[in-house]
């Protein structure tokens, strides 16, 4: 029987190898191509050793199958014998394999478009400065991809992976909560390899911008929509349509005669195809601008789109393409109807269809939108109108309990009713654009018509995204960033569910200011331009858009996020040296002690955004979350007094208890805008600070925390001190005498911090020392 | 008794064990009183101030002074309670305190043990309303309770919806009474 399973095995490995292409040696092959579950399992029980899951259940029962629904509370079990922690680590592992499913779908189909339209042989080339051009693949997969053909290979092996993970969650299979976080987490590191094949792809095939950081600057808000102009809407994240509707009107010179404008991701992918195309905001402006029936034809892709669009656009007389399967919302397909036919139909009849075939979409949204856009009436409410309509509203209170965000609309109404517009103004950018108000008020108060007053017709100004960050910038910072004296990657994406829009541009102007590098993608990346300063100038704009200290870079859609931990993944191999190839332990390991990032999803919604974040978490970089995001249900905490901190101090070969928390939490939730900013300094400390780059980040720590939290020290400062050099110059004499007071005594800072060597693996300590 | 509706409904629960509503100022004050070590977790929304014009922290103060009841600041709170002239015992955050809470052998913020009676005061609610769920299944040592206007299904103990302010105000002022009397 051993010999057997040995057969099977190898077999197995012999057809990993083949895959990956083993015979090329671009560099060894690690421990783990293709990783299945049980691969990187002993490095998750390891970081979940220190950073245990925080489970805040939204539900006591169980509800999933029909023996339920089965009481949870109190230490029970359900009927299937599974207790209230399993139960929260499987809902997890679902909305992990939710986001990392839609994003390697999304990359499966981005490939199959692209391969019909260029082959499968269309050259990965990201420009003269991206040698590594997958972080992600290289480093999980195993293979260095340099065709279309070969990010097939990847984004199969993903699929793979999930259907076993979905396996899982069935009745009666995994019991135990920490299995279910490893499961989470090796699906939100697939989730990166997925995300990293939907960006090289796109990159590569449709032609974006790549080996260059100073990219154009393109107009946003509704303001910058030339309503006067047929307006094609598109909305999702999948750019394969609205790339066609940009080819079709560039070959028939219709490029100045037809408005295109985005929402949400596919906005932020427009523009990096179109520099004249508009990114109307992110996905919470989103209804509104459907009520303000600007637009005339509204394309839909996939994900974060709003799954009743056509009954929403029939309400202002706007009509709906549904472009891909993902989102066919019961309408008829008309992929293989005469465009003629489809044409008439959507003009005479006000018809909604859905039209699969890019190119056929593309004709039909701009023919369609060329005709209706002169018999449709485009005006703003005028503030009268508004005052009239604001009349009806009794400030009931009902808009404020189903509220999301937690605030009365209802105040701001009345005030509009008296003519004071101040109000309603400002929760325009707390509004998070659900309708829920105006759905549950009595009175039918029309409110998002009402907001449209409170809009800011302004336009700004927002950075196309520009792709991976280059070889190059990452050989000048790798070393600052590793020793510190750059304080920090501070990476903010994710959707755009804030507490208030402009506390993102608040947190990249605190943080590009003392000179971290600040990184955007997704929502988080439109909104930050959404804030103009005392000049008028938005943080893309007053920064930079250079990957070094104090540049304010736009990576992106969702999808780039994996060039956000592509970088982590290239600091250790370009500034480390090394090896990528299917070595993730070591790297996530790397860059866990020696990275000091942060990422930040303060306005995170989705099931998406539960992937990107955990797969962040896997590879070692921390993430602070917005107050919404207890909704997920689970946090990584650390209690930082009596957790364990030990590492091996890999050039002694001696396990040293540091008994510092850094970085203190995985998964973090702060209430307020001021606190995150405090703990995402915090969270840039990595044990391998040298004494000036961690005094550099302790300056940064301390006078956030005395800014925005109180005027004495923060209570953990002295955790953070190894010796006298660690204390910043400013504070020396205010510090030194608190250490004194609290009898603190000076530690060796560790040569080489690392985790392997703590815990069963198969990775030796040699494998870190570089 | 039919289910409490919170007022915020992102907060609706979805389950069995769901807060018994108090009303009565008087009977609030008992049940603090009867708790050995109690905590009060005060959260950013105390720094608003109430219609008449009161910082709403001040009631919390006057609540933990009362009682010599210890006070975790979470957020910014820490800073204006330094203001005022009071330093809190601790300074968590919701997710943290709650985090620590967890943890029976944990020594409390006053290093006297854990605490047996955790109140809540000033947390936005939804973010409230998930750290009382983390307590309510993995703390079962300890009662919640929490001073806001609106119920809170996740909590042991909480206040109604309170349709004005000025009963919620009144509440917490006959609540410090007779905390003071019992004192």
């Amino acid at each position: 029987m051993a010999q057997v399973a040995e057969k099977k095995l190898s077999t197995k490995l012999d057809e990993i190898h083949e895959l990956i292409r083993a015979e090329i040696p671009w560099e060894p092959i690690g421990p783990t191509p293709m990783p299945e579950v049980p691969d990187l399992r002993n490095w998750d029980r390891r970081l979940l050793k220190t950073y245990a899951p925080w489970y805040a259940p939204f539900c006591d029962v169980c509800a999933l199958c029909t023996y339920g629904k089965c009481d949870l509370t109190g230490g029970k079990r359900g009927a299937c014998g599974i207790d209230l922690s399993t139960q929260q680590g499987r809902i997890i592992l679902l909305a992990c394999l939710m986001g990392c499913s839609a994003h390697a779908a999304h990359a499966g189909h981005i490939l199959e478009f692209l391969t019909e339209r260029h082959g499968p042989d269309k050259k990965i080339d990201l420009g003269p400065f991206i040698e590594i051009e997958a972080p992600n693949i290289r480093t999980v997969v195993g293979l260095k991809p340099e065709t279309l053909a070969d990010l097939k290979i990847a984004i199969e092996y993903v699929y793979k992976e999930i259907t076993h993970l979905l396996d899982s969650t069935h009745t009666g299979q995994e019991g135990s909560y920490l299995d279910y976080e490893s499961k989470a987490l090796h699906a939100s590191m697939l989730d990166h390899v997925g995300m990293e094949v939907a960006d090289l792809a796109q990159i590569v095939g449709f032609d974006y911008p790549t080996s260059v950081a100073d990219v154009p600057l393109v107009e946003m808000g509704w303001g910058a929509i030339d309503k006067t102009k047929p307006v094609i809407l598109v909305s999702g994240h999948n750019p394969a349509t609205s790339t066609v509707v940009i080819d079709y009107l560039r070959e028939n010179n219709l490029e100045d005669k037809v408005e295109v404008g985005g929402v949400c991701c596919t906005a932020l992918e427009t523009t990096r195809y179109s520099d004249r195309a508009k990114i109307v905001g992110p996905l919470s402006r989103q209804l509104f601008f459907i009520r303000s029936g600007i637009a005339d034809v509204i394309m839909t892709d996939e994900q974060c789109i709003r799954t009743d669009t056509p009954q929403e656009a029939s309400k202002v007389d706007s009509l709906v393409i549904a472009c891909l399967d993902k989102a066919m919302y019961g309408l008829e397909d008309a992929t293989d109807m005469d465009t003629e036919e489809i044409v008439r139909r959507m003009v005479d009849n006000r018809e909604h269809f859905a039209i699969l075939d890019s190119p056929k979409a593309a004709e039909v949204a701009v023919r369609v939108a060329m005709k209706i856009a002169p018999q449709r009436r485009k005006a703003w409410l005028t503030s009268e109108e508004a005052v009239e309509l604001a009349k009806k509203c009794t400030n009931c209170g009902i808009c404020e309990q189903v509220c999301p965000n937690l605030f009365s609309i209802g105040d701001g109404i009345t005030e509009v009713a008296k003519g004071n517009f101040d109000l309603i103004k400002k929760q325009f950018n707390l509004c998070i654009g659900c309708g829920k108000c105006e759905q549950e008020c009595p009175n039918h108060v029309p409110i998002f018509k009402i907001m449209q007053m409170g809009a800011s017709m302004d336009t700004w100004k927002a950075r196309v995204g520009r792709g991976p960050v280059m070889d190059t910038e990452i050989r000048n910072v790798g070393a600052p960033i590793t020793l510190g004296t750059i304080p920090g990657v501070i990476a903010l994406v994710g959707c755009s569910n804030y507490p208030d829009v402009d506390d993102i541009a608040d947190m990249v102007d605190e943080f590009a200011k003392r000179k971290y590098i600040v990184v955007l993608t997704g929502c988080a990346a439109m909104v930050a331009g959404m804030k103009k300063d005392a000049d008028g100038l938005t943080v893309y704009e007053k920064y930079p858009p250079d990957f070094d200290g104090g540049g304010v870079v736009n990576i992106g859609s969702c999808v780039a996020n994996a060039h956000i931990s592509g970088a982590a993944i290239k600091i250790a191999s370009i500034f480390a040296g090394l090896p990528l190839r299917a070595n993730y332990e070591v790297l996530a390991d790397y860059v866990l002690n020696r990275v000091g990032a942060c990422g930040v999803a303060w306005g995170a919604m989705s099931q998406k955004a539960a992937s990107i974040g955990t797969g962040f978490n896997r590879l070692g970089v921390p993430v602070v979350l917005g107050p919404h995001s207890s909704k997920y249900r689970r946090l990584f905490l650390s209690r930082k007094e009596d957790d364990d901190w030990s590492v091996m101090d890999a050039r002694k070969r001696e396990i040293v208890d540091t008994g510092e928390p850094s970085p203190e939490h995985l998964a973090y939730v702060a209430e307020t805008k001021e606190k995150a900013m405090v703990m995402m300094a915090k969270l840039c400390i990595r044990k391998n600070d040298t004494p000036q780059g961690r005094s550099i980040k302790l300056n940064h720590y301390i006078s956030l925390y005395k800014k925005y939290i109180a005027k004495d020290l923060p209570e953990d400062i002295h955790l953070f001190i190894r010796r006298d050099p660690d204390i910043p110059l400013v504070y020396k004499k205010e510090v030194r005498a608190h250490l004194q007071e609290i009898g603190w005594q000076p530690k060796e800072p560790v040569g080489l911090p690392t985790l392997i060597g703590t815990y069963p693996s198969k990775v030796s300590v040699d494998a870190v020392i570089h | 008794m039919s289910a409490v509706v919170p007022f915020h409904r992102v907060n609706v629960l979805c389950g069995l064990k769901s807060a018994r509503l108090v009303e009565n100022a008087a009977e609030y004050a008992n049940l603090i009183r009867k708790a050995k070590r109690p905590l009060l977790v005060l959260g950013p929304l105390l720094l608003g101030s109430s219609p008449d014009g009161k910082l709403i922290l001040q009631y919390a103060l006057d609540i933990a002074g009362a009682m010599n009841i210890p006070i975790c600041a979470t957020e910014t709170v820490k800073g204006k309670m330094e203001e005022l002239g009071v330093k809190p015992d601790s300074a968590y955050d919701a997710v943290e305190i709650a985090n620590a809470l967890k943890d029976l052998g944990w020594r409390g913020v006053r290093k006297e043990g854990n605490h047996d009676l955790v109140i809540l005061f000033g947390i936005r609610s939804d973010l409230g309303n998930q750290s009382l769920s983390a307590l309510k299944h993995y703390a079962p040592h300890l009662k919640t309770m929490t001073l806001c206007k609106y119920y809170f299904p996740n909590a042991d103990y909480s206040l109604p919806n309170f349709k004005k302010d000025a009963q919620w105000q009144e509440f917490l002022e006959s609540l410090i009474d007779n905390l003071r009397k019992g004192a």
